[in-house]
This record gives structure tokens, sequence and C-alpha cells, in this order.
């Protein structure tokens, strides 16, 4: 156990899901042709100026609400003055003095024990164009530049990788969950950076910043490896100097891209092309009344339904199947059972969202009511589903004309099932002496028997009345 | 040879809807004295443009109740027009081609006005003289040898030389007051966020707003009605909906006018301010109320100018880099590039103005200067409004002087700041104002500036049209 105590606080650029950039009315996509959502605006043409797309002002709302923080209702921007060519202005607008959110916390839950991470705060800013380093020459791509991001500092308050790993997990899921903003590391949508210092007592050590690390779980290690270096270092007498590094993933390693220049000037003065943001309570309110339901309420209810936990889990990593749930009073477990089952295999293969597929809620609806009354079964469902997936029919003319009616004659089922009571003696006589594994047998037996034509449902109720009779 | 641009827009106008003139008749005569006069007015002409744009016009019936339809107007050079060059009078935008029209370009081409070419002026619009253009300095066409004035100095020659009867301009810190009175003209500064900024190259955004520079009040007033207008590109800009002309010609009998004691002062040169109180006498004569007041913080306007014009210009300039348009000079790394091109770029009073802006906002000074700076704006502010509470306008000279030599400003950068003493107030307090002809002094004209309240201009147009009647020019 080392005598070094870390001390670690979090960064993280969120990118906000509007629709048109923080300033002007160009498209805010990713992954399009280079410099195509752009205009003179983004470009930072001489003479044009900034109009505030409120849409990303109620996006930080939200994401002030669900990490707690108070909102600061008289807000305005300033400029942050520097040169870069990703920089197209040379100067960026970001809310340094009046950051939207301040005073919240997210709290994880690390193995049962709680804790709140305290939100230093949290301030709307527009993102930089993205520079493409080809050879000799530096590309740039302004389809990036005038995004909406939030940035959202935390105190310097965790001590382990393992609570910033938790925190980053937590953090994502909110802001996923409030419609905030997609949280891609891999697309650049959310982007984290780690401050470190090591000390022995309660004084704050020298402070090492670890820029845009590429995944949630490298957090942890670039804090574990940067702590160690640290360590190394002042065991052997040395001092560290404030610096600025990067973690390299292949070589499990941060490295160093620049000292920290004292002083670093950033020339900040109020912006004097935008006018205050005013927000009333009542705006507060309304945005705050439109924050999806989050995460933990939807696994709550999960749980309470029946459903497994790691089910539960599974349904919250895959946002859009929770999405498709939400609002639907239907078994959840039966509903979630399709859903991960044969419903994604089916949407992974053809690398679909549900929401594109043919599958209404309506038609999603019924299927889960008839398979719970027992109507259909899972067998019959495995026979439909591209057919119910890809085309506009319902479920009763699929059925129909795929020529599957359910067996639910109860005399037709009986004699199927005496059928295989009378070759089976020797399993009967075991169950009846006590044996529950014959009876999963013979069921078995009556599906094949039925070449899955059966309703197993009504099948295994008639299966045990008829071998109670014999008793 | 035709002399229509020299009569009222009223009386052209006449000619046009009679159908005697036509556009194109008003764009050659206007080249033509352009050609004739080479005062420098202008950095860039649109010969081809305004011709073909003239030719459509007069294609099509002249509306009866507009009466700029068909008028040749001249825009500053930090106003963007689509497809026209926008050099700023700087080195780093001399070939500089505008993709797109400023806001106010879109209401005066929707208005059927003619635009003739881009005007001179100071380099960035830094300056009073137009003498830090990277072009030749515009020539004042009352004396040769006196400066223009500026920094819309080659707006301010365009229409006092009858080269065109309407010109934009754009006012700081008097640059559109100063040489209206420096070449007898009527220029005016709206109230901030009356005018969009929307492709008005900035300067020092807080303050900047484009205004009419006319022959006359009613033009001007016109002028104004058709460039005022909300715009969602600029969110500075306010509601706005009024016809400006409407208190023209109106009595002024009990009107309250304010005069700072400062205006009046030994800022003021004595010829100027005998001009001024012979002014005085005739609307005490004409029934108004007349009293001098003291104002809070007035003589500050200058170091209050200083750090926050320069402050927010240091930032406005940094995307002159030679990255995405305008002068690039290739080096071989990105310091090197930027050093190179902005030091070639920009001239040395810009750069001046740049560096101490940086200065000043830099680390503490921020707080020491730019911070201090804004609350004592906000107070010099107040310190108005409360003279607008008792009184409807406040009066002075425009200028402590009339337009003098040429090069007499060159070794002393603060002594160009000491033209605008008397004009800066409304940039900081974002009041209306505007500079009439009040006489002349040794044949050079002076102006009177009428300050309002915010959103008074109807009330300023109001004494101006007054002034321009019964005194304007009328003096020995």
């Amino acid at each position: 156990m080392s005598d070094y105590q870390k001390t670690i606080g979090i960064e993280v650029h969120v990118e906000l899901k509007t629709k048109e950039k923080l300033f002007s009315p160009s498209l805010n996509l990713y992954g399009n042709l280079a410099n195509s959502n752009c205009n003179i605006i983004d470009l930072g043409y001489p003479g044009v100026l900034p109009i505030l797309n409120y849409e990303a002002v109620s996006l930080a709302i939200r994401a002030a609400t669900v990490l707690n923080c108070k909102i600061r209702k008289k807000q305005h921007f300033d400029r942050k003055n520097y040169f870069y060519p990703d920089n197209p202005k040379n100067f960026q607008i970001t809310e340094e003095r009046t950051p939207i959110g301040y005073d919240g916390y997210v709290e994880i839950d690390d193995d049962g024990v709680k804790k709140k991470i305290e939100i230093l705060e949290m301030h709307i800013e527009e993102d930089t164009c993205k520079s493409i380093h080809s050879k000799e020459q530096t590309l740039l791509d302004f389809n990036r530049a005038g995004v909406p991001l939030v940035e959202i500092v935390t105190k310097p308050c965790m001590h382990t990788s393992r609570e910033a790993t938790l925190y980053l997990e937590k953090l994502r899921e909110l802001l996923l969950y409030a419609n905030v903003s997609d949280c891609k590391i891999e697309e650049g949508s959310m982007r984290c950076d780690a401050n470190i210092s090591i000390s022995k007592d309660n004084n704050l050590g020298t402070k090492i910043e670890i820029k845009n690390i590429g995944s949630i779980t490298n957090v942890g290690l670039a804090i574990d490896y940067e702590a160690k270096r640290q360590e190394e270092i002042l065991l052997k007498g040395e001092t560290l100097r404030e610096e600025t590094r990067r973690y390299d993933a292949k070589l499990d390693k941060t490295i160093l891209m620049r000292v920290k220049e004292t002083g670093n000037d950033y020339r900040y003065f109020p912006e004097p092309d935008i006018p205050y943001i005013i927000l009333s309570d009542e705006e507060i309110k309304k945005v705050q009344s439109e924050i999806p339901v989050l995460a933990h309420i939807r696994r709550n209810r999960y749980l309470e339904s029946g459903i497994s936990l790691l089910n539960a889990n599974k349904l919250i990593a895959n946002k859009e199947l929770s999405d498709y749930l939400e609002g639907l009073d239907i078994n959840l477990k039966t509903a979630s059972n399709l859903l991960l089952g044969d419903i994604s295999a089916y949407l992974n293969k053809k690398n679909m969202s549900i929401f594109d597929s043919k599958l209404t809620k309506d038609k999603f609806i019924d299927l889960v009511q008839k398979l719970d009354k027992g109507e259909i079964s899972n067998k019959n469902f495995k026979d439909i589903l591209t057919d119910f997936m890809e085309r506009d029919i319902d479920l009763d003319s699929l059925l129909k004309e795929k020529g599957i009616e359910n067996v639910v004659d109860n005399k037709v089922v009986l004699e199927l099932i005496n059928k295989v009571l009378n070759e089976n003696t020797k399993v009967v006589n075991d169950y009846l002496e006590g044996n529950p594994r014959s009876l999963k047998f013979l069921m078995g037996q009556v599906m094949k028997e039925s070449h899955g034509s059966v309703n197993p449902k009504i099948a295994n109720d008639l299966l045990i009345k008829t071998l109670e009779e014999r008793k | 040879m035709s002399n229509y641009l020299d009569l009222n827009i009223k009386e052209i106008h006449e000619l046009l809807v009679s159908g005697k003139i036509k556009p194109i008749d008003l764009v050659n005569e206007s080249f033509r004295k352009i050609d004739n006069n080479k005062l420098n007015a202008f950095i860039t002409l649109d010969l081809e443009g305004a011709k073909k744009r003239a030719m459509e016009l007069g294609e099509v019936e002249v509306p009866q109740d507009n009466l700029l339809f068909g008028i040749p107007i001249a825009i500053k050079d930090n106003i963007m027009v689509d497809g026209l060059r926008c050099t700023c009078a700087s080195h780093m935008l001399e070939n500089f081609i505008s993709i797109y029209d400023a806001s106010v370009i879109e209401l005066i081409k929707n208005a059927g006005m003619i635009i003739i070419g881009k005007t001179n002026m100071d380099e960035f619009a830094m300056g009073s003289t137009s003498e830090t253009s990277y072009f030749k300095t515009p020539i004042n066409p009352f004396n040769k040898d006196k400066v223009p004035g500026g920094s819309s100095g080659g707006s301010a020659v365009s229409v006092a030389a009858g080269l065109t009867p309407l010109a934009l301009g754009s006012d700081t810190g008097g640059s559109i007051r100063q040489p209206a009175s420096f070449n007898g003209i009527v220029g005016m500064k709206p109230t901030y966020g009356r005018v969009s900024r929307f492709g008005l190259v900035a300067f020092a955004s807080s303050l900047d707003q484009i205004g009419p520079m006319t022959r006359t009040v009613y033009e001007n007033a016109l002028l104004l009605n058709i460039i005022s207008k909300k715009d969602f590109k600029d969110m500075t800009s306010f509601e706005t909906n009024e016809d400006f002309t409407r208190l023209i010609g109106k009595d002024i009998k009990d009107m309250k006018i304010a005069i700072p004691n400062y205006f009046v002062s030994d800022v003021v040169e004595s010829k100027v301010l005998e001009v001024f109180e012979k002014n005085v006498a005739t609307l005490k004569k004409f029934g108004c109320q007349v009293d001098y007041v003291s104002v809070n913080h007035i003589d500050k306007a200058p170091i209050l100018y200083q750090i926050i014009a320069m402050g927010e210009a240091s930032s406005n300039l940094a995307r002159f880099d030679g990255i995405r348009y305008g002068l690039s000079l290739k080096e071989d790394t990105l310091e090197d590039l930027y050093k190179k091109t902005r030091s070639a770029g920009f001239g040395r009073e810009v750069k001046r103005r740049i560096m101490v802006g940086s200065y000043i906002l830099s680390g503490e000074n921020a707080k020491i200067y730019y911070n201090k700076a804004l609350e004592i704006r906000d107070d010099l502010k107040k310190s108005f409004e409360k003279i607008f509470e008792d009184y409807d306008l406040v009066i002075g000279p425009t200028s402590s002087r009339t337009a003098y030599d040429v090069g007499l400003n060159n070794d002393d950068p603060l002594r160009s700041f000491m033209d605008d003493i008397l004009v800066m107030h409304a940039n900081m307090g974002g009041f209306p104002a505007i500079s009439v002809p009040m006489g002349l002094i040794d044949n050079l004209p002076i102006g009177m500036q009428i300050m309002g309240k915010g959103m008074d201009e109807a009330k300023i147009y109001q004494l101006a049209s007054f002034i321009e009647k019964e005194l304007g020019g009328k003096h020995e």
C-alpha cells in the first residue's frame, strides 16, 4: 500500500444534441463530408455575429438538472482569446464568469457504498474545428466548429481510479438518458480530461492533466499509471512540475505534451455581441418537465417487474430498446425477453434500429399479450420473426398467411398427451413417485409430437392435470 | 451635362416618377462626378454592377411612395456587399471579396437604391482623419489641404461633393458625426441596436453602429427609415418600426435643451464656441428652454473609449490571421505565419491599438482597466439618462475645431482621440446623436451635435431640421 493518496478531478466536454450549432444555423451533425456543415459564421468571416441557439441553453439546463446543479438565472458569455488555427475567430465564446450550472453532484455506488462526486461548475461553450494532420499538412474541418458543448468540472474529490470511472459511467448514463448528448467517446461527443496529483498529507500535490482520454476504462488505467509514475519520481527525491500529458493505450503510458506555462493569458472579457441570458423560473421548470425518465428509475421499474438485474442492465445499456419500452403497459418481463433475445439478434444482424423496423408498438403489444395468454408460442414467433419485423402486417394476418394455427383445442392436445404418456410409462411412474424432472421430459415429448404447434402453456397445464388424475 | 444629383431627393423622385429621367442617368452622373473630382472618396467602384442595376430598375414602374428608389448610394468599405471587395482600407483585406450582403445592404437593395461603390476610410475605422487608410487619403472638398475627418471620411466626401446624395458610415466613437461636421453634411449615429451590425466588420462591437450620411436632415431620416429593422442575425438589434421624418418641421417651442458645461469649456476652440452660442441664442429666441448642466464622468469618455474600444478591437481583429482569407504570407511555422501576415497586413495605427487593447485585457489589467472602464461607462450612461429625465435633448458642438491640416496628427496618436471628445458619449451610452451643419468658420463647416435619449431619433431630427432651416450655413 502506497503512502501517497491520489487526488483526482475530472473535466468532461460533452457535445449537446441540438439540431443546429451554438451560434449559427449550420447543422450539428457528425460524420458528414468535411466542411459540408459550415457557413460564414462558423468560419469566422469578417462582419458576422453569433446568434444564440436557445435549444442549447435548454439542453444545458437539462444537464445541470440531472447533475443536481444550481442553475444561474442571469448569465453572459465571455470571449476566451487565443490564436490557433482550429479556433476560427481566434477567440472562443464560453461562459467563464457565469457558468449556467454550479454546486452539483453525481452519486456513485461503489459496491454498495454511495458517494457524491461534487460538480464545481458546468458551462456552455462552442467547439473548435477539427484539425487533421496529414504528412506536412494540417487540414481543417469546420463541421465541428461552433457545435455546442457543456464542460463539466468536478472538484478534486476523487481518490481512486475506480471512483473516477464510476463517476464517468454514471455521468454518461445521466446525460444520455436526459437526451442531452449521444456521449460517444469514440466520435468525440464526450471527451474526458483527468487531473491527478498525489500527496502524503492534506496538501494537494502538483497537478498533472491528462487530456482527451479515449475511453472510460482508459481513464482508470491512465490515472493508475500516472499516479505510479508520479510516486516513482517523488521517491527518487525529484520534484514534479505542472504538465499536460496524454495517455497512450497501446503502451499503457502517459506521454508529455507540454509543460504548463504560468500565467496563461486568455484575456477574457464579456462577449459584447450576445445580450445577457435571463432565465425565468417558469422556463427552467418547463425545460425540467421535459426531461425523459432517467436510467436509475427505469432500472428499478425493470427489477420490480421481475426482470433479472443482468437483463435490466442490458436494457439500460441499450438505450434504444429501453426507450422503445417507455410508456408501454405490458408484461415487461416477457417484453424484455423478446427484445433482448430474438429481436436484438435480428436487429444486430441487420444493423438496424428498432425504430426503423416495422415492429410498431401496437404490433409489439399484441405480440406480448398473445404470448402471455399462451395464444402463440415462442416457436411460432421465431417462425414469423423476419416477416413480422420487415412487413406492415399485423400478427393475426401473418399467422394466418403462414398457416400457423395454434392447436388450442383441448381435445386434440389431450389426445397427444395421452399418446405420449402411454408411450412413456416409466417416466410417468417416475413423475408420480415425485421426480419433477420427468415433467420436463414429457413436456418435451408432447411438443415434439405436435411439431411445436401446440400452445406450450396450455399443453403444460393439461399435462399436469392429466398426470395428477393418474395419481 | 446634367446635374440632377444637385436636386433634393423629392425633386429627383418626381423626375423619376414622371419618366423624365431614368436611374441610369443618375448613375452616369455619379460616375462622371467621381471621375472629375478626384477626391479619393472611393476605394472600389462598381461601375458595371451599378449600371446593370440601374437598367433593371429603369424597366419597372417607380413606386410613388419610395423616395429613395433609383438613388445612388455610397457604402463605407467596412460593410459587406456581396461580390464587391471589402478592404476596410487595409492591406490585410486588399483583395478580399465579400461573399454575402450585410443586413443593411439587403435593405438598401430591396428599397431600390443603387450602390455606386465602397468608400475610403481610416483602416478598420481606426482614426479620425481617414489618413490611416492603406489607400490614398480622401480629400476635403472644402479645402484640399484639410483632412476630411474620419473614419467615415470617404462617405462624407462623397455626399459633400455631390458624388452621391446618400452614404452609409459607421460610428464607434464619432466616425460618422466628426466627418459630417468637417464636410458640412448631416450624419446620424442611431441608437445602439437600431440598425443591424450583421455584415459590418467589427471594430468595437459594443460601440459600433451603422448610420446614414446625407445632405439634408429629411433625407437622413428617410434613409434611417429604410435601414433600421430588427434583425435576427444581430442579437443586439431591437424591434423598430417608426417614421423618423414625422416630427420634422414641427414647432420647437418649449423644447427643453441641455448643454453640458464640458461641451462649451476650453476643450473647444473659441471660434467654434462663438458659432455655437449664436445658434443657442436663436434657439432661445424661438422658445426653447436652454440650460447649462454638469454631467458626471463626462470628461472621462476618451479614456473609457480607448480602453473599451481597443480591448474589443484586439479581439475582433484576431481573426485576420492569414489562414482562411485575406492576406496570407506563408511561412514554415504557424507562429511565423501569424507574425509575418499581421505585421505586413495591418498599418501602424491598427497595430498600435491591437497592442494597447491586448495589454489592457491581459491578466490583472482586465480588472484594473477593462472592468473598471465598464463600470464607469455605466455610470456615465446613467448621468446622461438623468439629464434626459429633465431635458428633451443635449446639444453641443460636434467637434472642437474645424477640419485641420493634413498630416497634423501624424506624430501624436492621442491627438486624434481629442477630436472626438464631444461625440464619444453617445457611443458609451448607446444614445442616438446627429451632427448637423451649424455654420462656417473661415470657409470650413462646423457641425452641431444633438443627442437624445435611447430611441429618440425622431425628436433629434425635429431640432436638427430647425437648425438646418433657420441657421445652418447662414452665419458669416
